[in-house]
């Protein structure tokens, strides 16, 4: 291996690399830190992912295979880290508030979730099984220890534990998937997989682990019926946690779907059926269940579970411009989702949780312009123009028809009119019941930020789609 | 540089609505909404003088691209029939404005704003000439229309808030994957008169006339998708129900209008005996249902149905009579109903019971508020003279050409108006004097009558003169006629 090969592999891995570097460095300067000065952990961690960012951005002009075949920076894997910037750095800018309010500001939370997001930059970019494999445990090993960051309370254990049991069998069972494919094809590489079978795709142990690898996936964007953990986790996490894990960690699950089952060799074993099952049942589920939900942390999990299903509809479409509809969706998603999500974690303030829809009653009356926002990414979620979550859905349903998919695409729609209800059921409390108790808000001017920015791409991208849309049909593969 | 007329009047409401944000005295509110609404009617009128009746192409087009990668355009123009709606919306509009002047007391701004809101998006969908555009418009009315029913409404505003927002949901998204098929099936294109031109197969016609109906049956509405309109109409605020009615309704109708006939005509002319039937059923039963009705509300809202079913009959007519008579139809129910609701609300401010049963001998104490009363219930029952009965007697002899059952029926609907109406007026304002005793009964003041008198000028005008409407349609109706009718079952 030349010098020359090692610096190109270096220069593709580059924004992981500073990361890394970035979270380790924060490792031991925050042990050196004094009581007081949380907010340099905030300003140095959001400084180590713009700098990472400016590096995706820099390199982002030509396709960078590197490690063997192991890893690829494209211009599908940089639009999937810009989303994970966007979840990461919004999520800092939310806890900083927060993680006073819940005494959770030391150092390791930061550096946790930096780690968390080399993970999900190595799912972008993978395009083997096995560094899939790495930068899926890299994530949801930070995730878990996140999720029980409150350790004095139990519903946080409690979830951290659950979580941790189930995503190690799901994980395992990926593991059992990958080492069948090793098995009947001798690759572990996507690429290699698909010229390697050249006869019957339909072979029953390829199909048995092509079902493997489909359900360890699917467990961590959470669609049914690997959506048990998603609810309980997402409830006891920190709120801030569960807002990054609604956004970052799912679009990372989808970016290794799209990968995956647009492979020619998962393609060619009709595993859409398999797909398309999920989506529908998914987004049922989730769209149901969420109707009689009272805490809304529980609502927001299962209405998640809904906007999975809905972006596996553009998996099932597949394409190009299936691929590209689900990059769009899920960077819309991310604004919108961790708008709400500001919202409920901007209510948790002195010994108000803010967790019961009930607790937003009258709101509108006491906070005009908050409930504004709210109702803005409500609706976006609900998917009522002219807010991003319309097109959004709007482009899914496009790459669907386009396939011929329409029966599916009525189910969908049909669906979302069942989503709909629940959404419009908070801005209900918010804007039509009187305002039981006074509290505050807690606002900084950190959370302003935050939640100025998620709604101006959550009303930006809705009244003009065109750029993000070109961006995403061009980082789209296949296409 | 030509002045982009339409994207003005469209977007002067969203700009008041702005202003509107910057302002804290409700008083100051008040004004600057009229004052806009006002502004955006001028705007409208001074369209319809510009406006040639000798053409059928779309005036006033503006062509701008927004979402090219997948085709989406903004582009606004309008022919004879959405001028006119164009026109009905921007009447309507400062007449809500003077209908919340006192009625809304709280959240005035909020209020105005909603009110702005809802004016441009269904000046869009009127003025749109893009399938996008227009659906955006469309289904965005949700939001205003919601908040106007469910914060300002009555006592049972959130379960009809409700009702209407997922009814009008549901059938809205149906819709949605109909305009998909139809960008496929056309040439990827959003392009309005571009999927006009193309001639699809009967089967795909088939199942997109269906799933357009959906959408569009629900918000004319058409028995049996119409439960929703008597619990909105009760419960929202006065403008709510004058917009509902006066041009939420016209929508559905449009619709047809400018997608079912001129984009699927082989269906059109396939199903239209359904329709005519369905209609025929709508006229019925609206008017069957309005005759049990206790509440003022309720009673307009039944008989909107049933006026209603006499616009979508005219329309499934198929014949240049029963469009001509449907569209004008359209436009005199948006007056009429719209004046209707507007009484009930002006009295409802006074004794806040909507109840026919608490009303009698209102004539003796608020002889003016009686007598406009009188022109408006005559009016809805298509007396001669008035508006209704020039576009009634055309929707009639168009009905009855295209099919006896039906022409019949709704004659016998017509009958019932009159039972209805009449018998309203007879509890309401003759009689003795009984809700004067319990209530400080004042007559309509300057403000009422500001509202009052220009729909009152236009059941007359239409009534004795309506050439100049059917003079502003007509070009653009035969045009439509010859679409259907040459594409189609080649008559």
């Amino acid at each position: 291996m030349t010098g020359a090969v090692l610096l190109q592999w270096v220069l593709a891995s580059l924004p992981e690399i500073i990361v890394i570097t970035g979270a380790c460095i924060l490792l031991i300067l925050g042990q050196l830190m004094r009581a007081g000065q949380e907010h340099l952990l905030v300003s140095a961690s959001v400084a180590i992912v713009l700098i990472a960012a400016l590096a995706t951005l820099m390199l982002a002009g030509e396709v960078r295979p590197a490690y063997s075949g192991m890893f690829v920076a494209d211009r599908f894997a940089v639009f999937f880290k810009f989303v994970f910037y966007l979840a990461t750095v919004l999520t800092f800018l939310l806890s900083r508030k927060y993680a006073d309010i819940e005494g959770i500001g030391s150092s390791e939370y930061y550096v946790m979730l930096l780690f968390a997001l080399s993970g999900m930059m190595i799912m972008a970019s993978a395009t083997d099984l096995l560094s899939i494999y790495v930068g899926l445990e890299l994530m949801v090993l930070c995730t878990y220890v996140l999720t029980g960051f409150l350790r004095h309370e139990r519903r946080s254990n409690e979830a951290a534990l659950k979580y941790v049991i189930l995503g190690a069998v799901s994980t395992g069972i990926f593991l059992y998937g990958v080492s069948l494919v090793y098995g009947l094809t001798g690759t572990t590489q996507l690429d290699a997989m698909a010229a390697a079978v050249s006869g019957d795709p339909l072979d029953p142990g390829l199909l048995l682990a092509v079902v493997f690898i489909v359900a360890g996936l699917v467990f961590k964007v959470g669609a049914v019926p690997f959506h048990m953990w998603v609810p309980d986790v997402y409830e006891g996490a920190p709120t801030t946690i569960t807002a990054f894990m609604s956004v970052g960690p799912k679009a990372a699950g989808f970016a290794v779907i799209l990968r995956v089952f647009l492979n020619p060799l998962v393609a060619a074993s009709d595993v859409w059926i398999i797909v398309a099952v999920i989506a529908v049942v998914t987004m049922a589920l989730g769209s149901f269940v969420a109707l009689v939900q009272d805490n809304i942390k529980r609502l927001l999990a299962y209405s998640s579970i809904a906007h999975a299903g809905f972006a596996t509809f553009g998996v099932v479409a597949g394409g190009a411009d299936g691929v590209a509809s689900v990059m769009l969706y899920l960077l819309i998603y991310a604004f919108m989702n961790l708008g709400i999500f500001g919202a409920v974690i901007m209510m948790r303030n002195g010994d108000f949780s803010g967790e019961v829809i009930e607790d937003y009653a009258g709101f509108a009356k006491s906070h005009p312009g908050l409930a504004l926002l709210m109702l803005i990414y409500l609706f976006s979620l609900a998917g009522i123009p002219p807010t991003a979550g319309f097109f959004a859905k709007f482009y899914v349903l496009v790459a669907l028809v386009e396939q011929g998919f329409v029966v599916l695409a009525v189910i969908a729609v049909l669906l979302s009119a069942v989503a709909a209800y629940f959404y419009i059921r908070i801005v209900m409390v918010i804007y039509m019941r009187e305002p039981e108790r006074a509290f505050e808000p807690a606002l900084t001017p950190l959370v302003r930020a935050t939640l100025f920015c998620t709604a101006a791409g959550t009303i930006g991208i809705g009244l003009f789609p065109a750029w993000f849309l070109r961006l995403a049909q061009q980082s789209a593969f296949g296409g | 540089m030509t002045i982009p007329l339409l994207s003005l009047i469209v977007f002067l409401p969203v700009a008041g609505a702005a202003v509107l944000m910057c302002l804290c005295n409700d008083d100051a509110v008040r004004w600057t909404a009229l004052g806009f609404t006002v502004v955006d009617l001028v705007l409208a009128v001074a369209m319809l003088a510009a406006f040639d009746t000798t053409t059928h192409e779309m005036q006033f087009t503006e062509k701008h691209p927004w979402v090219p990668a997948i085709g989406i355009t903004y582009t606004l123009g309008v022919d004879g029939i959405s001028a006119l709606f164009v026109f009905l919306t921007a009447l309507l509009g400062w007449i809500c404005v003077l209908a919340s002047w006192v009625a809304i007391d709280r959240k005035v701004k909020e209020f105005m704003i909603s009110l702005l809101s809802m004016q441009a998006l269904m000046l869009g969908v009127f003025c749109a000439l893009d399938l996008f555009l227009f659906y955006v418009c469309w289904e965005a009315m949700l939001i205003p229309m919601y908040l106007i029913i469910g914060v300002w409404g009555g006592a049972g505003r959130v379960y009809a808030a409700f009702k209407f927002f997922l009814y009008t949901l549901a059938g809205s998204l149906v819709f949605l994957i109909g305009v998909i098929v139809l960008y496929f099936h056309g040439g990827e294109t959003f392009d309005i008169l571009a999927l006009t031109a193309q001639d699809l197969p009967f089967d795909v016609q088939s199942w997109l006339f269906f799933a357009f109906l959906i959408a569009f049956a629900v918000k004319v509405p058409m028995v049996p998708v119409h439960t929703w309109l008597p619990d909105a109409h009760v419960q929202a605020p006065t403008a709510g129900s004058i917009i509902l009615a006066g041009v939420l309704l016209k929508m559905g109708a449009y619709g047809f209008l400018r997608f079912s006939l001129p984009m699927l005509p082989e269906a059109s002319v396939y199903y239209s005996t359904l329709m005519l039937a369905l209609s025929a059923l709508a006229i019925v039963y609206g008017g069957l249902l309005a005759l049990a009705q206790d509440d003022l509300k309720k009673l307009v809202a039944y008989s909107s149905i049933s006026h209603m079913g006499f616009v979508t009959m005219g329309i499934f007519a198929l014949n240049l009579r029963g469009l001509e008579g449907g569209i004008l139809q359209m436009f005199n129910h948006g007056v009429t109903t719209g004046a209707l609701f507007l009484f009930v609300g002006v009295i409802y401010e006074r004794t806040h019971t909507r109840s026919i049963a608490d009303y009698g001998g209102l004539m003796k104490v608020a002889p003016v508020y009686t007598g406009f009363l009188a022109l408006f219930t005559l009016s809805s029952m298509a007396l001669p003279g008035t508006n209704s009965f020039v576009g009634e007697l055309l929707v009639l002899s168009g009905g009855f050409a295209a099919n006896m059952a039906v022409g019949t029926a709704a004659v016998l609907g017509a009958l019932l108006s009159a039972a209805y109406l009449l018998g309203m007026y007879r509890k309401v304002a003759l009689g003795p004097a009984s809700v004067g005793a319990r209530y400080e009964i004042r007559d309509v003041n300057a403000r009422e009558m500001a509202a009052i008198l220009p729909l009152a000028v236009f059941v007359l005008w239409v009534g004795f003169y309506p050439k100049p409407f059917l003079d502003v349609i007509d070009v653009s109706v035969k045009n439509l006629l010859t679409e259907v009718h040459g594409k189609g079952s080649g008559q």
